[in-house]
């Protein structure tokens, strides 16, 4: 049996060539690009992309979607910096420290800081994706229709909860509603067409990638045009290449910010933003300069950046061993796959028993050249973030129009992406997160399928759905999920603590 | 912005208990035994509940925004019209007006390039985004470059 960080290297080789490496760096410097620009995601980046690459070989497409994902969130920091604005919604905590070193004149350093801490954050993240999905496939193959069933539930609930934080009953209504969007059409047990009201591209359902690109992409497009921001970069960049010593002084926040990146990013939907805000709440928290976060720390901006790209790999682990994807933009990479004829999930360790050291190896060129492309021509990227609104939103509007058109060639699907783009649009606009309704989409399937197979399996009897051991795991997670959120619940929790912590200060004196 | 929230929450909260209600009358109305699988395995059993469990949510936010403090629940004409008169609101309108417009063209007899590179020029002269001769040959530039780059380098139809 062969180890893993040789199969990572075999892999690693077989990338090794002009193409593909060709591949790599434009698509990274792509992906930066679409980071950078405010209003453009990794999530809306990636739909596009699937589209585009949709007739290239499998191996070359997903690479190209990764180096557009690892690019993207790294790419973002940059805007943050320079503009105090986040190219994604991942980079926001990036601002907070960033913008103020730029103020300051030290934006290079700022750069050049945010990119190794992303670079570093991507290759924990990878790592930790590539030691833990074998083992987590191992536990998923213990998962039967009964406990994927709550597996979905608990994704919608656990990701409404997170990405929803004032008020999760928001979140978890996006999440129903998007389980309940990928239930139109046709369901796969008796073929049976529901809510498509006679028309014949209804039956069909609601494609994936249109609805992420009209909740992502086009409600981003209204929102931009609504209200033109005119970009003011400080263009005195400065040093790039970080110091050493900065890097090495701040070693605890970087493997922090990593655990709890790879961490966030296994919770089904959450993502990179979450992961982001935690690392910074953490490494301000344990900082012993905290008044300094806020005002141009370089701890700050360090942990944000790595737990943001940690958080990638932590977001592909549930992807490979589950099939259930970490953030919006794994989301959108588990259909890539699908539609590569790659199906992750627990059996992919039997299937493509390679798939894992694959995607590591491909994470690790999208880091390196990620890094590469962040470190050099700073000056000429600053440039694109001078491009006004006025005249990148249309041209997004119609990359986003062949993105959803690709795939299947339906005009059919332009008009979801439309459709979902409005729904998007006044989802912001009423405080309902966008991840929670695209995790539904994904998982919607996997609910419904399963619980019926599960009930046709016992002949209807749902005394298992309740009594397996991981589904009564899984219940007491959505429970506890829900009850902390509930008010009298959580007070009265809180009063239980302290009265037990004053019974054991009784006893110790 | 919490202010508004009540009047927001209560009308999305109707809203999504109307949706909720509407799904479940309508799984209840699908096949109980279609094609002879059983009950259990009816194709409105999921649909259902998601239904039942959307409808519960929409109701608790409509309730819970009556009891809260914020702004009234009824619309006054004067909020209408300042909204309608609000130039962020006849950006957005005419944003999506010339998309609707754009996406109705495609797909028809009017080849891709030449609507691409209409709805541009309009979008970004309309927006004030450049001026008029950049516009147009920005957005001549562009059509023929997505054109060329997905249709020939990436094999991808156009529609």
């Amino acid at each position: 049996m062969e180890l893993g960080p040789l199969l990572i290297f075999k892999e690693l080789v077989k990338f090794i060539s002009p193409i593909i490496l060709f591949h790599i760096f434009w698509s990274t410097f792509v992906g930066m690009i679409i980071g950078m620009l405010p209003g453009l995601t990794a999530t809306m980046g990636i739909a596009l992309l699937t589209g585009l690459t949709f007739g290239m070989e499998p191996r070359i497409a997903i690479i190209i979607l990764i180096c557009v994902y690892v690019g993207a969130i790294t790419g973002g920091s940059r805007s943050a910096i320079l503009l105090n604005i986040p190219g994604t919604p991942a980079n926001a905590a990036a601002c907070l420290d960033g913008y103020p070193l730029a103020q300051r004149g030290e934006g290079g350093q700022a750069i050049g800081l945010a990119a190794t801490a992303s670079f570093i954050g991507t290759i924990f993240g990878l790592f930790c994706m590539a030691f833990f999905t074998p083992y987590l496939g191992k536990i998923a193959l213990e998962f039967h229709s009964w406990e994927f069933f709550w597996l979905a539930i608990f994704g919608i609930i656990i990701c409404g909860n997170l990405t929803a934080p004032t008020d999760p009953l928001k979140g978890w209504i996006a999440g129903f509603f998007g389980l309940l969007v990928s239930l139109v059409g046709m369901e796969g047990i008796a073929a049976y067409s529901r809510f498509s009201f006679g028309f014949d591209q209804m039956k069909g359902g609601f494609a994936l990638i249109p609805v992420l690109v009209g909740v992502y992409g086009i409600a981003e497009v209204f929102g931009g045009m609504r209200e033109i921001i005119l970009p003011k970069v400080r263009s005195k960049v400065g040093r790039i290449i970080p110091r050493a010593r900065d890097l090495i002084n701040h070693y605890r926040h970087i493997l922090r910010s990593g655990v709890i990146g790879v961490i966030v990013g296994a919770i089904p939907g959450v993502g990179e933003d979450v992961a982001s805000w935690v690392s910074y709440d953490f490494a301000k928290r344990s900082s012993k300069k905290p008044e300094e976060f806020g005002k141009g720390s370089l701890e700050g901006l360090i942990a944000a950046e790595t737990g943001d790209n940690a958080c990638i790999g932590g977001a592909i682990i549930p992807v490979l061993s589950l099939a259930v994807p970490g953030s919006a933009p794994a989301a959108v990479l588990l259909a890539a796959m699908w539609l590569h004829g790659v199906r992750p999930g627990p059996l992919l360790m039997f299937e493509f028993p390679n798939y894992i050291w694959e995607v590591t190896a491909m994470m690790i060129m999208a880091s390196f050249a990620s890094l590469i492309i962040s470190l050099s021509f700073v000056k000429a990227q600053v440039k694109i973030l001078l491009i006004p609104r006025a005249i990148l939103m249309p041209i997004v509007f119609v990359l986003c129009v062949i993105g959803s058109f690709a795939i299947n060639a339906r005009i059919f699907d332009i008009w979801v992406m439309l459709g979902f783009g409005i729904l998007g649009y006044a989802m912001r606009n009423y405080n309902y997160p966008a991840a929670p309704l695209v995790l539904g989409v994904i998982l919607g399937d996997m609910a419904d399928v399963n619980m019926r197979r599960a009930l046709i399996r016992t002949a209807g009897d749902i005394a298992p759905f309740f009594t397996r051991p991981i589904s009564f795991i899984l219940i007491l997670l959505i429970v506890l999920t829900i009850m902390s959120r509930i008010k009298p619940f959580t007070v009265f929790l809180s009063a239980t603590m302290v009265k037990i912590g004053k019974l054991f200060g009784k006893q110790k004196h | 912005m919490d202010y508004e929230l009540r009047r927001q929450d209560f009308y999305s909260g109707l809203i999504i208990a109307a949706i909720g209600l509407f799904i479940v009358v309508e799984s209840w109305r699908m096949p109980r035994h279609f094609q002879n699988w059983p009950i259990y395995a009816a194709p409105g059993i999921v649909t259902g509940l998601l239904g039942l469990g959307l409808l519960g949510m929409g109701i608790t936010l409509t309730i819970r925004s009556i009891r809260r403090q914020g702004a009234p629940l009824a619309f006054k004409r004067s909020d209408i019209l300042s909204y309608l008169k609000d130039t962020k609101t006849h950006r957005l309108g005419l944003m999506f007006a010339l998309s609707l417009i754009y996406c109705l063209f495609l797909g028809h007899r009017l080849p891709y390039i030449i609507v691409t590179a209409i709805y541009l020029a309009i979008a970004m002269i309309t927006f004030r985004g450049t001026g008029p001769i950049k516009a147009v040959i920005i957005s001549a530039m562009v059509a023929i470059g997505v054109a060329l780059v997905f249709n020939r380098l990436f094999l991808i139809p156009l529609p």
